[in-house]
């Protein structure tokens, strides 16, 4: 019976209105961006059986190979090209990839005997883990490759027994990716690898900086005004504005020291990450470091890429800094100031999930638009961003950034400069329970 | 003997309660005044209201000549305030705490050592002043900040519950530095529940129910007036005698 007294007390203190909030609000959160996602891998898998072909050696052989491809069920649409740079092909068609099979393809498979060349040229927009998913291309490649020798083997085309032993691998890719205006010769699968380790590692800073900056100006507030040392202060012959200033600018240096050193940290773990040479057969003609080819496809983050990256993030924490100050405000206890660094996380969870695994540019208008009114989106996108030189989006988001800055600046001026400092609080539990007392 | 606080009808209305109703008392220079009433009365939202915490709905304090509406920020040069149940930076040592609020009182460094240097004689916590307060007892922390709150000799000097959950020796140890300073000129405002503390140490007293000051008056007046033996009688009478009529 004690036993039963005790531990309907504890689940009294544990279960209540806060934790109930915050557990919808998780649920309704995952059910969200599972539905975003969700979305948008429907909208992969529609497109992962469209195939874009230029047929440049027009053969009967080359014509099978096609009519083998659209029997497997892809849907293969042929293009023919006027341009030779592969940046001007992918613009003149409008398409995002192109395989391309090119002259003299077939001679040097049947006649020669030997593995011929087929080109695919590749645009990549962002690093996220859905980019690898938006066309059929990459299996097509494979499945070329598998009609080929099928083909081989099953009719001969006149060739000896050891000659079709030696075509069992009768092509050589030769990948082209092209980013914005650039081109280099590499996979795109190696670039996405290489990009996507350096636009997750920034995410996850973004996200230790927004709960480590917030936690502590809700922590800092919070403790002033149970201690009541607030009240000291602010009779004391002190402006508000001083005391708010002050404490607003030792956590944005507080954070500014974090975001330079974990800056440093990430420049220099990418340096390491990127440093190795490639493979000959990644890059055609000479060894490159994985760096060089960034840096020839603009991908490789540069000094000025890094201080837009550090403003983006100043402004992220400045944003946290000033939500957290109102929100810090409303505690009441040490608990409550707990639960009151939720909205934030929840708003910081929200893109910095959806940025890993999706390219948030690409997203449906309505989702995109909800998606960009949470401001710590365009910190999470800024890298890609930056990286492939969507400069409208980046400035539009840092521009917002600062006019949601300055708002939410008002309103924690307002609240410093008025009584309800002292009055306002967020205790759901206690309102919930007077309530019930009132109507009891 | 003049007049450094005139509170000339305060009211404070919240959403939906009328924390304070027209309150209106004066508190000469030296002079140890109590405001006394149950919980909810209305006595810190008073205070506050005072110290420039929170604007008035209507009414004005003048403090030292200057009026809470129109000069806040000169009130707050006038009067220091040591909240109920208030707490110091835990990560702070005690001497530090001191200095810290000394400079936020005075620019002049001169002025901030002197302030330090009566605090700490005052608080007399000798070498724990090098500790942190984290460290501090409750007695200690209330010691700490009743000196932080007079070491600059303000005008006025407003306590809320300044005994409040403190030991018999303690708490008249704090009793004997106000009694002390009052003596020298200062004048205090103080709210308590403790009537006995109220009786020994304050010069006049004001009873306030439900956001009204209901009477106010010398301790021994007021005694007379109600034919009782002591100051709780008197609040008892007070407060039901006002719930009657």
């Amino acid at each position: 019976m004690k036993f039963i007294n005790l531990l309907k007390k504890e689940l009294r203190e544990l279960i209540n209105a806060q934790m109930i909030i915050g557990l919808v609000v998780s649920m309704s959160l995952l059910v969200l961006i599972g539905g975003i996602m969700g979305d948008a891998i429907e909208d992969a898998v529609s497109n992962s059986g469209d195939v874009y072909i230029c047929d440049q050696d027009n053969t009967e052989f080359t014509k099978r190979v096609i009519e083998n491809l659209n029997a497997m069920g892809y849907n293969v649409n042929e293009k023919s090209v006027t341009k030779e740079d592969s940046v001007e092909i992918l613009e003149e068609l409008n398409i995002n990839s192109l395989i391309i099979i090119p002259k003299g393809f077939t001679e040097g498979i049947l006649k020669n005997n030997a593995a011929s060349e087929l080109e695919y040229i590749s645009r990549i927009k962002s690093t996220s883990a859905m980019a690898s998913l938006r066309d059929g291309s990459t299996s097509a490649i494979e499945s070329i490759k598998s009609i080929i020798s099928n083909l081989l083997m099953q009719e001969g085309y006149g060739l000896s027994e050891a000659d079709i032993t030696v075509l069992e691998n009768p092509v050589n890719l030769k990948e082209v990716t092209v980013v914005d205006k650039k081109s280099a010769n590499v996979s795109a699968s190696t670039i996405i690898g290489m990009a996507s380790t350096q636009g997750m590692i920034v995410p996850i800073v973004i996200f230790i900086l927004v709960m480590f900056t917030s936690q502590m100006i809700i922590s800092t507030i919070s403790t002033e005004k149970i201690d009541k040392t607030l009240e000291t202060l602010l009779s004391a012959p002190v402006s508000r504005l001083s005391v708010l200033g002050a404490k607003m600018l030792a956590a944005a240096i507080v954070a500014l020291i974090n975001a330079v050193a974990y800056m440093i940290a990430f420049s220099s773990y990418m340096s390491g990450m990127l440093g190795s040479t490639l493979d000959t057969t990644a890059v055609i003609g000479e060894a490159l470091t994985m760096s060089d080819i960034l840096k020839e496809l603009g991908l490789k983050l540069t000094a000025g890429g890094y201080i837009l990256l550090g403003l983006q993030m100043f402004m992220t924490i400045m944003i946290a800094l000033s939500v957290s100050l109102i929100l810090g405000a409303m505690a009441t206890d040490a608990k409550s100031a707990q639960t009151l660094v939720m909205p934030i996380m929840i708003f910081a969870m929200i893109p910095y999930m959806i940025s890993l695994f999706m390219d948030v540019n690409s997203m449906s208008n309505i989702v995109k638009i909800f998606v960009w009114l949470i401001p710590f989106t365009h910190t999470f996108t800024a890298i890609n961003n930056i990286m492939f030189g969507n400069w409208p989006v980046f400035w539009g988001g840092l521009a917002y950034q600062f006019v949601f800055f300055i708002v939410c600046m008002y309103f924690a001026l307002k609240l410093f400069t008025s009584d309800k400092i002292f009055t306002i609080s967020l205790n759901l539990g206690q309102k919930m329970k007077l309530k019930k007392v009132k109507k009891g | 003997m003049s007049t450094i606080l005139e509170v000339k009808d305060l009211s404070k209305q919240y959403s939906k309660v009328l924390a304070a109703d027209n309150v209106s008392f004066s508190i000469d220079e030296g002079e140890i005044f109590a405001l006394i009433g149950p919980n909810g009365a209305g006595k810190t939202t008073t205070i506050r209201m005072i110290s420039t915490l929170i604007k008035p709905t209507s009414g004005d304090a003048i403090v030292n000549g200057y009026s809470i509406n129109d000069k806040p920020e000169k009130v707050r040069e006038s009067i220091t305030y040591l909240p109920d149940e208030a707490g110091a930076y835990k990560n702070m040592t005690g001497y530090n705490y001191l200095k810290f609020m000394a400079n936020i009182f005075t620019n002049d460094k001169d002025k901030a050592e002197t302030y330090v240097k009566r605090a700490v004689e005052m608080c007399g916590l000798g070498d724990r002043l090098n500790e942190k307060i984290a460290s501090y007892s409750r007695g200690m922390i209330r010691k700490l900040l009743l000196s932080r709150a007079v070491m600059t000799y303000p005008k006025l000097a407003i306590l809320d519950e300044p005994t409040s959950g403190l030991d018999v020796i303690n708490a008249l140890e704090i009793r004997k530095i106000i009694k002390d300073l009052a003596n020298k000129g200062m004048s205090f405002l103080i709210s308590s529940h403790n009537m006995l503390e109220i009786e020994f140490v304050s010069d006049r007293v004001g009873i306030i129910s439900k956001g009204k000051l209901l009477v106010v008056g010398k301790t021994e007046e007021l005694k007379q007036r109600y034919n009782v033996a002591n100051l709780e009688e008197v609040f008892e009478r007070v407060v039901l005698e006002h719930e009657v009529y």
